[in-house]
């Protein structure tokens, strides 16, 4: 009997505490002036989704990082590039992001900016020149997509010219991206050339170069 | 009886044998006079239960991904000029910063241990999440509640794993992972299950009065000095 009126308390007191808790957790909608938001449908809707192109390529380095990271492979400094490589690719997208939300946009569907497509299509690789090769022709496509997003958003149905997003892809990203193309298209050169005659013992100390 | 022990022998020979395969295969490879022969030498780096886990790691680095860009969609929506709560952008992009890593720390971690990653494999009640319409646009306690349910989550999974290692069952049981767990995983979780319980409590506090919407301002201003 004692222990069903404990129980009872402990059910009341805790429906009291509930019931007393109606929390202010939301706000008043805003009244704030749109005009200086600028940014045109179109080149938003690109940049949307140049951000989940660069998490792809993200994750397409993930891929090359795991898979020389493995017994088999052994190549940890190609791991090493790789899995930074990865992280890069993911803090182009937050870049991106960050320069939406300056801009004013991003206030909605938020939640369908990342979708759970990511995974990576290929995952392993003959050579360590191979994953280089199709590290360059990635970072040809990523760069092909930026200069997209740049046509949309100079020059589209809506006649409106983001001159200073188009100034930040162009000065800012297609710089990376240019330089970034630059040292991987060196690394090929490089690594070929060694393994021409010494196939196997050139990869070995390329590898080892990388970690350095 | 002479049957019985010949039987006897050669099965003990062939369990040392099987302890020394690397060295055999080796051995034989080297002695091979066809320069071109590719049999393949057994020496990799597993041992112990990597191979009855494996697949579980792998689950696990995937859903690091998944609540690393769930967090990062959390951040961006406070980053927005109309929520503009720096300190909570700041906290979730700190938990998306963390899952990012600990994945790539896995993945690392499996091929330590002679496994591999495999990038398509999903629980089923992860994938059954997505077909609930996921919403990250939330209010700030919301926002907080969801991310302590989510640390929750991987903390439960990391135990299940662990679980899995300990199993005393050659097929399972592996110290090293379980211990690998117990001390890169298990304490980050602990502490930041905490710190986000302590948040709810403080602001389901602080939103219990008229001062709402200037307890959230201060509140922020406290996340974004941590």
């Amino acid at each position: 009997m004692k222990t069903t009126v404990v129980a009872l308390c402990v059910f009341l007191s805790c429906s009291i505490a509930i019931g007393s808790a109606v929390l202010q957790c939301e706000h008043k909608e805003l009244d704030i002036p749109k005009e200086w938001k600028d940014m045109v449908d179109p080149c938003v809707h690109s940049m949307r989704g140049q951000i989940e192109e660069e998490l792809k390529a993200a994750m397409q380095y993930m891929a090359m990082g795991a898979h020389f990271s493995k017994d088999t492979i052994n190549r940890p400094g190609f791991a090493k590039m790789f899995f930074e490589s990865a992280s890069e690719e993911r803090q182009h997208a937050i870049k991106l992001i960050s320069y939406l939300l300056m801009r004013g946009e991003l206030t909605s569907r938020v939640s369908e900016l990342i979708k759970r497509n990511l995974a990576p299509k290929t995952t392993s690789w003959v050579t360590g020149v191979e994953a280089l090769k199709d590290a360059l022709k990635l970072e040809a496509s990523v760069t092909k997509k930026i200069r997209e997003v740049i046509k949309v958003c100079e020059d589209n149905p809506t006649k409106y010219n983001d001159y200073h997003l188009v100034d930040y892809l162009t000065g800012d990203f297609l710089d990376e991206q240019y330089h970034g193309q630059r040292d991987i298209a060196g690394k090929v050169s490089t690594l070929e050339k060694l393994m021409e005659k010494h196939g196997a013992l050139g990869e070995f100390l390329f590898d080892k170069k990388l970690l350095e | 009886m002479k049957a019985f022990f010949t039987v006897l022998s050669v099965l003990l020979v062939g369990v040392l044998a099987s302890e020394e395969y690397c060295y055999d295969d080796v051995v034989r490879a080297c002695k091979t006079t066809n320069k071109l022969s590719t049999s393949p030498i057994n020496c990799t780096a597993k041992y112990g239960a990597i191979d009855g886990v494996e697949e579980y790691l792998q689950k696990y680095v995937n859903h690091h991904f998944i609540r690393s860009f769930e967090y990062l969609l959390m951040s961006t929506h406070y980053a927005n000029y109309e929520k503009n709560r720096l300190g909570f952008e700041k906290l979730f992009r700190g938990l998306s910063d963390e899952t990012w890593h600990d994945a790539i720390e896995l993945i690392q971690y499996i091929t330590k241990r002679g496994g591999e990653m495999n990038f398509q494999t999903v629980s089923n009640d992860i994938i059954s999440e997505e077909q609930q319409d996921a919403n990250f646009e939330l209010y700030e306690l919301q926002s907080i509640a969801k991310a302590l349910d989510i640390e929750k989550k991987l903390a439960v999974e990391a135990h299940r794993i662990h679980g899995e290692a300990t199993r005393k069952n050659s097929k399972f049981h592996d110290p090293e992972i379980s211990s690998h767990l117990e001390h890169e995983f298990m304490p980050k979780h602990r502490d930041t299950i905490r710190k986000l319980a302590g948040y709810t409590s403080d602001l389901s506090t602080l939103l219990n009065g008229p001062d709402s919407s200037l307890s959230l301002y201060l509140f922020d201003e406290y996340l974004q000095k941590q």
